[in-house]
């Protein structure tokens, strides 16, 4: 089997590796309406993240040698759209480079839900493996409300298809694992309206984390992966920008052994649904073989859950 | 990360395969088996075409906190995920594996699921594994309520696959499916592989206990036994099929049209040892010595030869009427 | 082949003849599965004399599966595990004959998104293992019947061939009710085209059978004075022509089963020992039950479906 002449490469299909920084750093994660508040609002965004940018690069010294860090930004063209790529990107960059920040990367959100003519977000949706409360046999399948994801039980009868017995009582829900009390969280993946699936914001976050974390694999090729941009020209059109693009050529690698994100604490509960899911979700084992294989090489070893390989500042902000 | 690590424990491999006839008139071609069994969108199903076509759909998982099965009655508790996965061969016969590896020893509390789930397949005790009795609770058959269900995990992914809309429903004969519940023990300083009990039981239930060198991956110990289910199953089936077509009964035609379902869509399949890993593959010439498979398999195949070869022979009516 | 018997009311000896039906197929070689998804009362087993489960069984019958929990239904052998005296004798060439009970204290329920896909995914793997699987519904425009025409028309069961038996007594009342189940406004038709049935296609799936039916030629009316006798010719005739108005005429029946003191009674398989020695039975009965067991395959009898 092993040594054989005879090879199909179809039956042992190979999973292709991706370069890897030691941090992605982001420098922000904005909504349309920051950007409708003007050049005012990102330069004070930018002058907020400064200080916990040069805390990650010294913290990530630490080891002695000079650490690969890649900057990123992800704007949300998903939800809301708002002017173009050609008047917001250059006004974005001029912004951080006052401050004195580069963005090694740009991403488009909408790239998290569909990107190079995949549907990477259904495609992760479909690796969730629901964590089991205690008691789970494998005799049934997770008690799952279509859409949303949870980190632990639900208040009984929500659920439950068979009304067969009349008296509930209620009982609260349970989170698994939890430290003596619960914090219960429901987490909306997607819905649908108008015949058209919209994925939640965490779930497209989550996504996003994934790429950065360097574990996004289609049928064994990495997805969303960077498309170099050094002529600076910027389209008219958001689909016109492909989904990820690299502004310097020089960056270190966009994923990354660790994620760092440096956001505005309103982003709390978003960033602790991305963990919820992160937290459940089966990523494509020889990329997580890889990343564990190289990043112990180099001396600095990954944590086993991907959720605890995601770090975040939060600075009190608008 | 210890996603690879081994505590240094002897760790058992345990799964459950079901084996059944793919629910459709005409056997699936090659790009056929692989939608059929492309359970992920965005993984690959492993496809082979020599020396037959066989078809191995990603693993998914099952999240799983339960006792396990126990012959001494001890109770353990375990967490982590079951695997699981469908094979297809010839695009006729239709397997689903549920298959686990029992970690040595496991810390005393529940980690974050995380922490499982990047373990793909492995089920870690709270504290130490008493292997013998484990193997043996899952062997026995009997399942008290709360413990870990591998049928049902297979079960699951068996009729998950069975709903496709690829399937027509309309197989070329009735026939039952068969379960095979298996245990591998490790076994270690290069002592060779060795099958310990292969064992009949009733209701279509077949036990199988290994000892496999630690080196061997999990995968390759449930290839070995998707092998066994499978041959057992066309034997299981050839044996009923034949017995049904009631050969010496007066009516020739009916024997010929009960028998030929298996000369269309049984005789090629069998192949033992197609798929099974270069160092498992004695393990076969033990199952051919005693009780001997492929020689029961080819008076069977021998018997229909010839009860259609005779069918084919127009007797002058006075030949038979003269007796 | 799954076979549904439905039927418009209960006492028209729907249970007892499709176990016979079963028991028949059977017995000519056929590998056989009985499903009891009357959930109102489950009383297969006693037609099948398997005492372990009477009044259908303690818990793992149909009902448990069904609200998922367990994840396989009980089965019985009935060759080996019925009392009855003769069934227990096994015929050479005979094919399987199982079982699968419904719960004691199992009832009528709501069927929900998973009841169904489990009950499609039983009918699927019953179809795989067996040559004739017959699902005894409940009676009237039950949870049963909605659940049997539901799993139908999903697309995983299109390739399976399903056919309905509908049981009605041969009276005025019985053959209106039996219409109506069938055609009505809340019929079976009606409900399996909202469904998404093809109208055509299921109503060439449905035959009656008459059940108790008594025959004004038999023998044990030969003693009745004329006009009497006259009286029960123009009844028959009446009830043809009020079958034929409501479509529930020749072309649409099956078959029909005469008035049987055995069926009424004792509800039991009627075995050829019944006929031949004790002659409890009639032999008429016993043909009435051969016939409708072979025409539940043949082409002839369901025309184009």
């Amino acid at each position: 089997m092993t040594d054989a002449v005879f090879r199909e490469t179809a039956a042992e299909p190979r999973t292709q590796s991706v370069p890897l920084a030691h941090v992605s750093l982001e420098l922000g994660h904005l909504y349309m309406e920051d950007f409708e508040a003007g050049a005012g609002r990102l330069r004070e965004h930018f002058a907020l993240v400064r200080p916990w940018v040069d805390a990650v690069r010294a913290s990530a010294a630490g080891n002695g040698k000079r650490p690969r860090i890649s900057t990123c930004f992800l704007i949300d063209d998903y939800f809301t759209r708002f002017s173009s790529p050609a008047e917001l990107v250059p006004l974005l960059l001029a912004e951080a480079d006052r401050c004195g920040l580069t963005v090694d990367y740009l991403a488009r959100e909408s790239g998290c839900a569909v990107a190079d003519g995949v549907q990477i977000a259904a495609a992760v949706e479909a690796r969730l493996v629901e964590l089991p409360p205690p008691g789970s046999d494998g005799s049934r399948p997770p008690v799952s409300e279509t859409g949303w994801l949870a980190n632990g039980e639900r208040t009984p009868g929500s659920a439950g298809a068979e009304a067969m017995a009349g008296l509930t009582t209620w009982s609260p829900p349970n989170e698994t694992a939890a430290r003596r009390h619960s914090v219960f969280a429901d987490v909306e993946l997607w819905d649908d309206r108008d015949g058209r699936r919209t994925w939640s914001c965490p779930f497209l976050a989550a996504v996003w984390q994934l790429a950065r974390l360097g574990l996004l694999r289609y049928r064994g090729e990495p997805v969303l992966r960077p498309r170099p941009w050094p002529d600076g020209g910027f389209p008219h059109d958001w689909d016109a920008l492909p989904p990820l693009i690299q502004l310097s050529p020089s960056a270190a690698p966009f994923a990354a052994y660790r994620t760092c994100s440096v956001l505005p604490s309103r982003f709390l509960p978003v960033e602790h649904a991305v963990r919820v899911v992160l937290s459940q979700i089966q990523t494509d084992p020889d990329a997580l073989r890889q990343v564990a294989e190289r990043s112990a090489r180099e001396g600095v070893p990954v944590p086993d859950a991907i959720a605890d390989r995601a770090s975040y500042v939060f600075y009190a902000g608008p | 990360m210890t996603a690879t690590g081994d505590t240094g424990t002897a760790e058992p491999v345990c799964g459950e395969v079901r084996t059944c006839l793919l629910q459709t008139s005409l056997s699936l071609t090659a790009s056929a088996a692989e939608e059929l069994l492309r359970l992920r969108e965005d993984e690959r199903v492993r496809l082979s075409e020599r020396p037959n076509l066989h078809a191995v759909s990603p693993d998914v998982l099952t999240g799983v906190d339960c006792r396990l099965p126990t012959g001494s009655g001890a109770r353990v508790r375990a967490i982590g995920t079951v695997a699981a996965r469908a094979v297809l061969t010839e695009g006729r016969v239709l397997q689903a594996t549920a298959y686990f590896r029992a970690a040595g020893a496991g810390p005393e509390q529940r980690q974050p699921w995380g922490h499982y789930l990047v373990r793909p397949g492995v089920l870690e005790p709270f504290g130490g594994l008493p292997v013998r009795a484990v193997a043996d609770g899952i062997l026995a058959g009997t399942r008290q309520a709360g413990e870990l269900d591998l049928g049902a995990v297979s079960e699951r992914l068996l009729t998950a696959v069975l709903r496709h809309q690829l399937l027509d429903q309309r197989p070329p004969f009735k026939s039952r499916r068969t379960r095979l519940r298996w245990v591998a023990l490790r076994t270690r300083d290069g002592q060779a592989p060795s099958i310990r009990r292969f064992t009949l039981a009733a209701d279509g239930l077949r036990t199988v206990e290994l000892r496999v060198p630690e080196e061997i991956a999990p995968a390759a110990v449930a290839g070995l036994c998707e092998d066994l289910a499978l041959h057992d199953w066309l034997l299981t089936t050839l044996v009923r099929m034949v017995e049904r077509s009631r050969p010496g009964s007066a009516d020739g035609y009916a024997v010929v049209t009960a028998l030929r379902p298996a000369v269309d869509h049984l005789l090629h399949l069998w192949m033992p040892r197609a798929r099974v890993a270069g160092a498992l593959s004695p393990l076969w010439e033990v199952l051919e010595r005693e009780p001997g498979f492929t020689r029961q398999w080819q008076t069977l195949v021998q018997r229909i030869r010839d009860q259609l070869a005779l069918q084919a022979i127009p007797l002058p009516r006075e030949a038979l009427t003269a007796r | 082949m799954l076979v549904f018997a439905a039927s418009d009311k209960g006492g028209t000896g729907r249970s007892v003849t499709s176990a016979n039906l079963a028991y028949r197929r059977a017995l000519a070689g056929d590998d056989v599965c009985y499903l009891d998804f009357d959930f109102g009362s489950p009383t297969a087993a006693a037609v099948f004399d398997v005492p372990g489960a009477l009044r259908g069984i303690e818990a793992g019958g149909l009902h448990t599966y069904l609200q998922g929990k367990v994840s396989e239904p009980e089965r019985i052998d009935v060759w080996a595990e019925t009392e009855h005296e003769v069934l227990r004798h096994r015929p050479t060439g005979s094919g399987n004959l199982v079982l699968l009970p419904g719960d004691r204290s199992g009832g009528e329920f709501a069927v929900g998104r998973d009841a169904l896909r489990r009950c499609v995914d039983l009918l699927l793997r019953l179809n795989a293992e067996f040559d004739l699987v017959v699902v005894d519904l409940s009676a009237g425009r039950s949870y049963a019947v909605d659940m049997a025409l539901e799993a139908t028309s999903r697309p995983a069961m299109r390739g399976v061939e399903a056919r309905w038996l509908v049981y009605h007594r041969w009276t005025r009342q019985h053959v209106i009710a039996a219409a109506g189940l069938v055609f009505g406004d809340r019929g079976i038709v009606a409900g399996g085209v909202d469904r998404g049935h093809d109208a055509e296609r299921l109503r060439g799936a449905i035959r009656f059978v008459r059940a108790a039916v008594p025959d004004p030629e038999s023998p044990l009316w030969s003693q009745v004075p004329p006009p009497q006798s006259a009286w029960m010719r123009k009844c028959d005739q009446d009830l043809d022509e009020l079958a034929a108005d409501l479509e529930a005429g020749f072309s649409m029946v099956l078959g029909s089963v005469p008035l049987e003191p055995v069926l009424q009674w004792r509800e039991q398989l009627i075995t050829d020992e019944d006929v031949l020695a004790s002659k409890v039975a009639n032999m008429e009965t016993r043909q009435a039950l051969e016939e409708l067991a072979a025409k539940l395959t043949d082409h002839e009898s369901w025309g184009a479906t």
